[in-house]
């Protein structure tokens, strides 16, 4: 059909077609993957149940940018009013309005359809997590923007505000990538938003640890991020072991690129948890600490993602999931 | 005056896999073409419902007899008309930040086209993966039901050209009705393996029944459909407990490091 040769004023004939006969890799890409074999459990060809994640690589970037943005928000507010701590305080102010900027502008680069970003803001939707966080970003971006501009003089409101602000931003993601309907996700729910929560905590340690910090800052960086490292372990451990009860759930979190960026991630938390334990005291080796918590950080965000997409390509996961759920 | 809910009852057992309802829906509503594709299974090039189409026709070939069938070899076809369910609670709706998906005065589930933002939350929201992103275009789409021709008081375009009637359109309180008397009338035939997927909220707690719901011969996954589907929704205020939790475990956190000794009291 050429959109050219024809009027369109249908239902779908908004739309815009950028090649009348895209070539069919690009539209059906999933048969491909399916195994010519006989399979023994039902389902149909093999082919996917439900839709694979659209979201692009900006997407898992926010969320660790979001997490590092929620976690100096709440530092931020905690260092009020602390001498000696005010330029780790000012850091932090710095980082959570960087991060509600950046934050949003990633957000934006994955829509298919940028220019109607502002409806987001349209509508308030309790039941959609993804509107929760978009009033809530935006609502701590303003909020950091004024905290950082009022620095040390920040009221009551500004303070209290982005500290809340940045706990919602630092953990909706966590419920929002529960709240769907991809099996993986969806059987994590609960351990997600607590996951989000403590690696946000361990990211910003992450990148505060990265930067010029004295004795007393190092010390205070230092305890807030071990609290998030091991949050963010022992969720990772959680989840491994809840992986467990449906093989399918538990192959899908190890198979493919989730499956290596998941390890990567464990291997970095750990070994930045490690060289934090090593018994000498260098700026180095705070700073390597630091990277690597970041490294891992971000490779977990990624991890879910892809986790995610091989979830939803093998029909078998939902299914055997449903089935197992419907025993129960 | 309110209009009663309308949506789609297919009998999959009549369906004859012509796939004239897939060709009358891109038709009407003016959707492009998926290209030159052979997938090697089946007779099904199409696979699924897709952002670019609305309708898709399963073919499943099975070495098995329907009961009530007598074939020289054991096999049996069995073909179904798959579409947008139109759930009472929809997941791609409550799942939508903008409100570009709307519930319309028939009670079916539309997409705003020039509200939808392309966020893609939709896609992973709903339990049958129906709707879809278009990558060329940026926002996702999905069978309206016709609204366009509903608002005329014409049937969709796919039930209009069903040459068996397998996809029955109309009140949904009516569809019932004639969906129990086939379903009575296959098992009085020795089809017992025909059973109604998704006519009520007691049959599929998960979505509170479907506006465009099936009388299928087999398994739900055998036509890719899933057995249990729930609207994600349901659960959420448990996630969002825990994550006050968490909340509050973060903010202790950066207390306790802020106040802490070798930290600086006031
Ligand atoms: S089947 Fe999917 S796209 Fe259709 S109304 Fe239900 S949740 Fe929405
Ligand atoms: S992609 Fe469009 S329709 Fe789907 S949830 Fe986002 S704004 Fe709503």
């Amino acid at each position: 059909m050429s959109p050219e040769l024809a009027l369109q004023i249908g239902e779908g004939a908004a739309q815009q077609v950028k090649r009348p006969e895209p070539d069919a890799g690009g539209i059906v890409p999933l048969w491909r993957q399916v195994p010519s074999q006989h399979r023994t459990d039902q389902n149909y060809y093999g082919l996917a149940l439900i839709k694979e994640p659209v979201w692009i690589w900006s997407v898992p970037a926010y969320f660790y940018v979001g997490g590092v943005a929620g976690g100096s928000a709440m530092l931020a507010a905690a260092l009020h009013g602390k001498k000696r701590l005010r330029r780790l305080a000012a850091w932090c102010r710095l980082l959570a309005f960087a991060g509600t900027t950046v934050g949003p502008a990633l957000l934006t680069y994955d829509l298919g359809k940028m220019s109607r970003f502002l409806n987001m803001l349209r509508v308030l939707r309790p039941s959609s997590p993804m509107s929760v966080g978009s009033w809530s970003l935006a609502g701590t971006g303003m909020m950091a923007t004024l905290s950082l501009l009022q620095g040390d003089r920040s009221g009551v409101v500004t303070r209290y505000g982005t500290a809340l602000g940045g706990l919602l931003v630092a953990g909706y993601t966590g419920v929002l990538l529960g709240n769907t309907a991809n099996p993986l996700w969806r059987e994590r729910r609960l351990l997600l938003p607590m996951l989000f929560m403590s690696s946000a905590a361990a990211s910003t340690a992450g990148v505060l640890q990265m930067m010029p910090l004295d004795k007393r800052e190092e010390k205070v960086v230092q305890r807030f991020g071990m609290v998030g490292k091991a949050g963010e372990a022992a969720c990772m451990v959680a989840m491994q072991r809840s992986d467990a009860a449906v093989p399918e759930v538990g192959a899908a979190a190890r198979e493919g690129k989730g499956g290596v960026l998941w390890t990567a991630a464990k291997a970095a938390l750990v070994s930045g948890i490690l060289v934090e334990l090593l018994p000498v005291r260098s700026p180095l080796k705070r700073k390597v600490s630091g990277a690597l918590t970041t490294i891992g950080a971000i490779c977990l965000r990624f991890a879910l993602l892809e986790a995610g997409k091989t979830a939803a390509r093998e029909p078998q996961t939902t299914i055997n999931l449903q089935r197992s759920r419907m025993r129960r | 005056m309110t209009t009663p809910a309308t949506g789609f009852f297919t009998d999959t057992s009549v369906c004859i896999g012509c796939k004239a309802c897939e060709v009358a829906c891109k038709q009407w509503n003016q959707l492009p073409a998926d290209g030159d594709f052979f997938s090697g299974r089946s007779y099904d090039n199409t696979i699924h419902l897709e952002a670019t189409t609305w309708r898709h026709v399963a073919f499943i070939e099975r070495q098995q007899r329907l009961s009530g069938q007598s074939t020289s070899r054991p096999f049996s076809w069995l073909l179904m008309s798959d579409v947008c369910k139109h759930c009472e609670r929809a997941g791609c709706l409550e799942a939508c930040p903008t409100g570009a998906i709307v519930r319309t005065e028939f009670d079916t589930v539309y997409v705003q086209p020039d509200v939808c933002n392309g966020c893609g939350y939709c896609v992973v929201c709903c339990p049958f993966g129906v709707i879809n992103r278009r990558e060329d275009d940026g926002r996702a789409w999905k069978c309206t039901l016709c609204y366009d021709r509903q608002k005329e008081g014409i049937e969709p375009a796919c039930a209009k050209t069903c040459p068996t009637d397998s996809i029955t359109f109309g009140k949904l309180d009516d569809l019932k009705e004639i969906a129990l008397a086939r379903l009575q009338e296959l098992h009085r035939r020795g089809v017992t393996e025909a059973w109604l997927y998704g006519m009520g909220g007691r049959d599929q707690p998960g979505t509170e029944g479907l506006h465009a719901f099936f009388l299928l011969l087999d398994r739900p996954e055998a036509y890719n459909l899933p057995p249990d589907p729930y609207v994600p929704t349901k659960g959420v205020a448990g996630a969002w407990g825990v994550m006050a939790l968490a909340a509050a475990g973060m903010a202790a956190a950066a207390l306790a490091a802020a106040h802490g000794r070798g930290g600086d009291r006031k």
